[in-house]
């Protein structure tokens, strides 16, 4: 519909800029892309990468770099993360959108986008000298008394409780990506048609029949699209984690040990980096983590356009 | 908006003029060990001359990537570079204070300053062949003290740091065996134990755990009152880690300027030297003179005036006999 | 026995009880967060900490000053930076692509780029904009923020633009106006209230960032306004001084945690008060 000629000279001049400044973020993904594949080609070529992906040595002594460790660590507290937050930013959407009275909608709505604003350095620092703490003298502790007798979980709660491990960056991790995923939750929520609702308190549903059978049904591509939006929030969030995760390289069955995830060991070691293969493979690093968030951001992308194509229709 | 953007302008303008300022400053980048007392000094100097010395903390590889790129005027490294280096990379080199490391421990009924250690104990352990309190091999050292039978729960640093580069280079120094299965460094993998990041992470995994046993920087084991442990020194002593027994090593230990000073203070030879300490080393261009020469005129008066404050922030200061032999050294290469 | 007509209350009673304690929860964690880093900065919190440079451990009386300053000046730069590029960019995609395939392409790569971690963005940079030079520099980290800048605003002005009837830009083409003029003089002025709260909103984005700040604009004992030199900037600081061994230092990142969390909440809160007027 935008068809206009653009006869005038001024209005060519304005539309190019325009044009090239939105072309920037395409620049900026290609340029990043080649910059970090360019600068980490000498630990490609030294480590290739099948065996950089799955070695778990990370030896700055005998200068052997594998990302394993990492991965792995981005991966536990990722997840784990996801498994505390989700049903959590659930139910406040499904508070938000059907449970509270009217007048907490607004109050509650903004309470939970400020928990988004905080800057992840305040998680981190707070992470680091007031949950730390609690979780190492007492929720780890208790952890381990209880589940940790319990066969088959019983390995998730080994070794010392220390307040700065795997569960601790989990923890605060899951605070960060509660907003995300409750804020997306329920605007997909919100777009159920109320018809739809309607006939199905008319046929005798229960309220929460109709949010778990009709609303949650009806939302749930919106819903997946928004927890996988918060992993890809998860997978490259830095500083809330680098207080509380100890840069570990080691794998562990334990989440109460320290680890490192990929964020945490570019934090921890960019600038200390002396040798150029180090540095190489911290920027292959730096590569790996690119590709594993945009990857999972296509796909959450890729589901929100699907669930607002369908709710549009 | 258009106010605002305008408003930015006038800033941009102004701030891309203001480097034109008149403040003398000099750059410096690496170990973060000696931040703190550089910091102080700097802070004093620059109220003395005018002169502003800022010092980034960007750890010691990066200190000596830095000064090589001669992209700062001096830079700093807990690992002192070999003569070859310094001379490929037309460096200079000095050392401007003393750190020392300490291995603590969190035992019960056990006083600071009590337990006793030996090299090759100290380096079992952290191979994980010495794995409870009660192992015979301690219990031998420590006689008199009642040592339970709890599993030893080693704590090493787990970010790359000066303080793990003078352990290490010790138990390398003094143990055959880590030194072919471990090695030295800034970061190694180390074989056994739990990682805590920076100092206060050691020493806050130490003090939690029943069993613990890290290793700290001296100022930590002093500050955070932790179990240190006594040292049998190179010369057959048990020594207390103490700003006497550091100096100590720092005069006996065989500075050499024909060397640039290389030398690891590890094991140093004085009948009350601390075996784990280490300088950390002061890197100039040879060929910036003129800000070589303002780097030195600064060490020079932290030398003369900064022991104190040293001293308080709990660094040894260099002994006087090492000061003399630095000064030839900027002498020589006609620095002073 | 429940009869099937108590479970299902019951269930229904438990379930909607469940999504009260999760909003409870959420609400418990922002209050223990904001409670504390309030009890913890105010209690830190003098006219020194904002007129005083930083001094050494140990001797009394330090500040922040340059933290302060280098913040405000890297989070400007980066705005002026990205400012334009993403207001332009949304204009674009919302005038000039409208509905071509294009424009849904940008759209989604900037929706990525939003959620890019911050820290590869802060790699990007140093390789580019600090090795080259040989030095840390201010403007590397405004760059830095003005990269993840670029995305919010260009998404948000496309957004908004969109929101500009149609028929009014089509009453400007009857009396002739060229498109520019008609997007500079009519579009801009109606969606101007909405770009400038994107503007905001993502100011509040960029000013709590530290892991692009690292490696790029990285610290400075000293108040400098050089923007070729390193340059202190409050977040980076925090992360230094928290995780430093001295007890002053601590009690320095939390006023200095609490200073940047209020500004930004500030900014958060006002940005959705401006939308909620306008936009409802």
């Amino acid at each position: 519909m935008a068809r206009t000629v653009k006869k005038n000279p001024v209005d060519l001049v304005f539309s190019s800029v325009t044009a090239i400044a939105s072309f920037t973020v395409i620049l900026f993904i290609i340029g990043i892309l080649y910059v970090l594949m360019k600068e980490s080609s000498l630990a490609i070529k030294q480590f290739g990468v099948f065996r950089f992906l799955t070695s778990t040595d990370w030896n700055p002594v005998t200068e052997s770099f594998g990302a394993l460790t990492n991965i792995y660590g981005t991966a536990v507290t990722t997840i784990l993360s996801l498994v505390m937050a989700v049903p959590i930013a659930i139910g406040i959407a499904v508070f938000v959108t059907e449970v509270s009275p009217n007048y907490l909608k607004g109050p509650i709505s903004i309470a939970i986008e400020l928990l988004a604003a905080i800057p992840s350095i305040i998680y981190g620092m707070w992470g680091l000298f007031t949950l730390s703490p609690i979780m190492g003298d007492y929720i780890e502790p208790f952890l381990k008394k209880t589940l940790g007798t319990i066969p088959l979980v019983n390995f998730l709660f080994q070794g010392t409780p220390m307040g700065i491990d795997l569960l601790t960056a989990s923890v605060i991790l899951s605070i960060m990506i509660i907003p995300f995923t409750a804020s997306i939750a329920r605007d997909s929520f919100n777009l159920t048609p109320d018809v739809v609702k309607e006939s199905a308190y008319a046929l005798g549903s229960t309220h929460w029949e109709v949010i778990k059978d009709v609303v949650l049904p009806y939302s749930k591509l919106g819903v997946f699209g928004g927890v996988v939006l918060s992993l890809g929030r998860a997978i490259g969030e830095t500083m809330a984690v680098a207080f509380v995760l100890g840069n570990n390289h080691r794998i562990t069955s334990s989440l109460l040990d320290a680890a490192a995830t990929i964020t945490v060991t570019l934090a921890n070691e960019f600038a200390e980096a002396d040798k150029d293969v180090y540095m190489s493979s911290l920027f292959y690093l730096a590569l790996v983590l690119f590709v594993m968030s945009f990857i999972t951001l296509a796909i959450a992308k890729y589901f929100l356009v699907k669930a607002e194509r369908k709710y549009s229709r | 908006m258009k106010v605002f953007f305008k408003i930015a302008l006038v800033f941009a303008v102004m701030l891309s003029f203001a480097h034109a300022e008149a403040v003398e400053t000099l750059n410096g980048a690496g170990a973060t060990f000696p931040y703190p007392v550089y910091s102080a000094w700097a802070f004093d100097y620059s109220k003395v001359t005018g002169v502003q010395l800022n010092y980034q903390s960007i750890g010691s590889g990066g200190g000596i990537r830095q000064i090589t790129e001669r992209t700062v005027d001096f830079g700093a490294s807990d690992a002192p570079l070999k003569a070859e280096q310094l001379l490929k990379d037309k460096l200079l080199q000095f050392p401007a204070v003393i750190g020392g490391v300490v291995p603590v421990a969190n035992l019960e009924n056990v006083n600071p300053g009590e337990l006793k250690f030996d090299p090759d104990t100290l380096c079992k352990i952290y191979l994980g062949e010495i794995k409870t309190w009660n192992d015979n091999r301690i219990t031998k050292l420590n006689p008199g003290l009642k040592l339970p039978s709890t599993d030893i729960t080693v704590v090493y640093r787990s970010d790359g740091s000066g303080t793990t580069a003078i352990f290490t280079n010790y138990l390398s120094e003094v143990c055959p065996a880590w030194k072919e299965k471990v090695g030295a460094g800034t970061a190694v993998k180390f074989p056994v134990g739990i990682g805590g990041k920076g100092n206060e992470g050691v020493a806050n995994y130490v003090k939690r755990t029943k069993g613990g046993f890290g290793y700290v920087e001296f100022a930590y084991a002093k500050q955070n009152k932790l179990d240190h442990v006594q040292m049998k020194n190179k010369a057959g002593h048990f020594v207390q880690p103490s700003f006497e027994s550091f100096e100590d090593a720092a005069a006996t230990a065989d500075f050499d300027a024909k060397k640039d000073f290389y030398l690891w203070l590890v094991n140093a030879p004085g009948k009350n030297s601390w075996p784990i300490a280490g300088a950390t080393f002061i890197l100039l261009a040879k060929e910036k003179t003129d800000s070589n020469k303002k780097v030195v005129t600064f060490f020079d008066w932290s030398f003369k005036n900064g022991d104190k404050k040293a001293t308080e922030l709990v660094y040894v200061p260099l002994p006087k006999s090492l000061k003399d032999k630095i000064r030839g050294y900027w002498k020589a290469n006609r620095l002073q | 026995m429940l009869t099937i007509e108590k479970r299902r209350k019951l269930e229904g009673f438990l379930a909607l009880l469940f999504s009260t304690l999760a909003a409870a929860l959420g609400l418990f964690w922002l209050v223990f967060i904001l409670g504390d880093v309030l009890i913890h900065g105010v209690g830190a919190l003098n006219l020194g900490l904002f007129v005083n440079d930083p001094s050494p451990p140990g001797v009394e009386g330090g500040g922040l000053r340059n933290a302060f300053i280098g913040q405000f000046i890297i989070t400007l730069f980066g705005t002026v930076i990205g400012v334009p590029i993403g207001v332009l960019g949304g204009t674009f995609l919302a005038e000039y692509a409208r509905g071509r395939n294009i424009s849904r392409i940008i759209s989604i790569l900037a929706d990525i780029m939003v959620s890019v971690p911050s820290i590869v963005i802060g790699t990007f940079v140093y390789a580019i904009l600090v090795r080259p030079v040989g030095h840390f520099n201010g403007w590397a980290g405004s760059v830095a923020l003005a990269i993840i800048m670029i995305p919010v605003v260009l998404r948000t002005t496309e957004n908004m633009l969109s929101l500009v009837p149609w028929t009014l830009r089509e009453a400007a083409f009857a009396l002739g106006a060229p498109y520019y003029k008609v997007i500079v003089q009519v579009v801009y002025r109606g969606a101007a209230t909405g770009i400038l709260t994107g503007i905001l909103l993502s100011i509040a984005r960029v000013a709590g960032e530290t892991a692009p700040l690292l490696f790029t604009a990285f610290n400075n004992s000293f108040f400098t306004l050089n923007m070729n030199q390193p340059m202190s900037s409050l977040t980076v600081t925090i992360f230094q001084y928290a995780m430093g061994p001295y007890d002053s230092w601590h009690s320095q990142a939390w006023a200095a945690a609490f200073v940047i969390t209020i500004f930004i909440l500030l900014l958060t809160i006002t940005g959705r008060l401006i939308i909620k007027w306008r936009y409802k």
